[in-house]
């Protein structure tokens, strides 16, 4: 992990318009933009309409510029054969993108990367991607960072660290190559330092505690047949939005798209019933309940298996978007409850 | 499937070379396919072991993942039996000889053969997932193979006589002596000459003794499922039963999240597990 800083400089909000059109003569500058009532990471344009100030993530993760939508990842020829689908990707700065949203895509290195065969539509993404992440100054009301173990200023996988201070970020680079992006900026005197570090701390400190992770892999996994699963997913429509917009939700359907003459791949959802249907008709999660149990044991019991990591970095969409309140904070509180025998392995 | 700077999604250019139905009622059939270019044929057995799948493709209509059928020692060639079931597999059954078709494998790890030479084997099969243990039987019963393993013991059951797979070589191997074979059938038949019954049951009769054995078993779920404890009462610990499962699956490589086991991918970390790792699993099949 990358967490050393190399320099500490200062940018002042009002050269932002300056410093974009310099970026762009290198890189496709990747931004937080409306897009009708959302936001959303696009390419930045003489049209782009900015939010830099919106309190929040943007609706949409920016895993979606690693792993889009909806992807080619196979061309057929005349022939009867196959070719890799040709990408060009431009060398791309994505900027303000949120410290949760920043440690999801370094989750997901994990499958695209280190295990296994390498994912080369990923690989070539991330190559070719610098990351400016801009801190979260207001703890946001959704989120819970700092419970997972991440918090509102984690530097994981950014190349540069924003930190809002009014008319002005402190900006920390943290790679090489994110130093370069702010070449000839002027460096930041102490006093603005200690003011960003205190900002850093205090919105730490004021983000509540969402539930204790304390045994929560043991209680999940224990409690694999109890009526929980049951009662946590009784109001769920299985609209499947919590997965669409969780930044380390990776599953992928592969579909043929016979015209085009492409397979692609596209984001799917083990919300759905279809997710698991097998060709013989029977489904290993046939109900809301067992997929809902698939959902959360992901995330909390078999990412802790894989990496020993929670698969969950708080960014707090699916609280925020779930259509009929449904609270993965809650759901885990919860589980709190549950009986659990301490394990003795290790 | 070798990490040859390819990517992992596009499929290898093979071609048919014969087909043929394996069942009376015409749902399985029997795909052997050649490669295109020799590259993919020594990379192909370079890695492959008996167990293994592979997903086969039909531009247009997409992918499928079934067991291979057939023994590296049979030829530059691979077999696939496929059940008629959906859109692919039904593109799968309208090819003939000579057509393109692409591939990607093997896939998965096969059956642990090293692990398990100088033991007996008994290998419990059921309906149309008896195509990797055909190929499993093709190679131990190689004469370049035989002398590693112990006595072999094959118990094969089907719905009806007519949806036994590979009938010439099981008929052949009925006159081996250096294998003991119990086929079996659901419900009676007429001229029918050996067990009537479900494969649960037969392998209680039969009775396979578990010393210095291994016991594989591929069926329908609901085989697998009352197998598994017939062995365990005939004394077979978890560590020596053997089952390669079976989940919908995508891209193959454990990327694409389907085909999960708790934190293990069937495609990839499967699909074959001992009853012991699958104990310590989520029952979530």
């Amino acid at each position: 992990m990358r967490k050393e800083t190399i320099m500490n400089l200062i940018l002042e909000k009002q050269a932002l318009p300056a410093l974009f059109q310099s970026w762009r003569e290198h890189y496709d500058v990747y931004l937080p933009q409306k897009m009708e009532r959302f936001s959303h990471f696009m390419p930045l344009s003489d049209e782009s309409v900015l939010v830099t100030d919106e309190p929040h993530n943007t609706r949409i993760p920016p895993k979606a510029l690693f792993l889009p939508m909806t992807e080619a990842l196979v061309e057929f020829t005349r022939f009867g054969s196959y070719e890799d689908a040709k990408q060009t990707i431009q060398p791309r700065i994505v900027f303000a993108i949120r410290p949760c949203d920043a440690q999801a895509v370094q989750l997901l290195d994990t499958s695209f990367i280190q295990e296994g065969y390498v994912d080369p539509f990923w690989v070539e993404k991330r190559a070719k991607t610098i990351t400016i992440g801009l801190g979260c100054h207001e703890p946001c009301q959704t989120g819970f960072c700092t419970t997972v173990g991440y918090g509102p200023f984690n530097k994981s996988d950014l190349d540069v660290l924003l930190t809002d201070l009014g008319d002005l970020y402190l900006v920390e680079t943290i790679s090489e190559a994110g130093e370069k992006c702010f070449q000839g900026f002027p460096t930041a005197s102490d006093e603005i330092y200690e003011q960003a570090l205190m900002v850093q701390h205090d919105t730490h400190d004021q983000m509540p505690v969402a539930f204790e992770t304390e045994n929560l892999k043991e209680k999940l996994e224990q409690n694999f047949n109890s009526d929980y699963w049951e009662e946590i997913s009784q109001s769920c429509l299985g609209c499947g939005v919590c997965t669409f917009l969780c930044p380390t939700c990776f599953c992928f359907d592969i579909v043929d798209e016979a015209q085009r003459k492409e397979r692609v791949r596209n984001w799917d959802t083990c919300m759905f019933r279809t997710y698991s249907l097998e060709a013989s008709g029977h489904n290993p999660r046939p109900s809301r309940v067992e997929r809902t149990r698939q959902r959360l044991s992901h995330k909390y019991v078999y990412w802790l298996d894989q990496i020993n990591q929670i698969g969950c970095t708080g960014c707090g969409r699916c609280v925020r978007y779930c259509p009929v309140g449904l609270d993965i904070r809650a759901m885990l509180r919860q589980a709190q409850t549950l009986p659990f025998e301490v394990s003795h392995a290790g | 499937m070798q990490d040859n700077g390819h990517s992992p999604y596009t499929p290898i250019s093979m071609h048919i070379l014969r087909t043929y139905y394996e069942s009376t009622d015409r749902s399985l059939k029997t795909l052997e396919l050649s490669f295109d270019h020799a590259a993919d044929s020594q990379e192909f057995f370079q890695a492959f072991n008996p167990g293994q799948f592979c997903l086969l493709s039909v531009a247009g209509k997409g992918e499928s993942a079934l067991g291979v059928a057939s023994a590296a020692w049979e030829g530059d060639f691979v077999r696939f039996t496929a059940q008629k079931m959906g859109s692919v597999t039904s593109a799968l059954h309208d090819l003939k000889a000579g057509d393109p078709i692409g591939m990607r494998g093997p896939l998965g790890n096969g059956f642990p053969l090293e692990d398990w030479k100088g033991k007996d084997l008994v290998i419990i099969g059921g309906g149309c997932a008896f195509s990797t243990l055909y190929a499993l039987t093709k190679h131990v019963h190689h004469p370049d193979n035989r002398d590693d393993y112990g006595k072999l013991t094959l118990v094969y059951g089907t719905r009806t006589s007519g949806l036994c797979m590979y009938k010439h070589d099981i008929a052949a191997w009925h006159e081996n002596e250096d294998m003991e074979i119990h086929q079996a059938i659901d419900v009676p038949e007429e001229n029918w000459l050996h067990h009537v019954g479900y494969v649960p049951d037969v392998v209680r009769q039969v009775a396979p003794s578990p010393v210095n054995a291994v016991a594989v078993v591929c069926g329908p779920p609901i085989m697998t499922k009352f197998t598994l404890p017939a062995l365990e009462d005939l004394g077979f610990s978890p560590e020596t039963i053997f089952t390669s499962l079976e989940k919908r699956m995508k891209c193959g490589i454990g990327k694409c999240g389907r085909c999960n086991l708790g934190p293990k991918y069937i495609c990839k970390d499967g699909p074959v597990f001992s009853l012991a790792e699958l104990n310590a699993l989520p029952a979530d099949l």
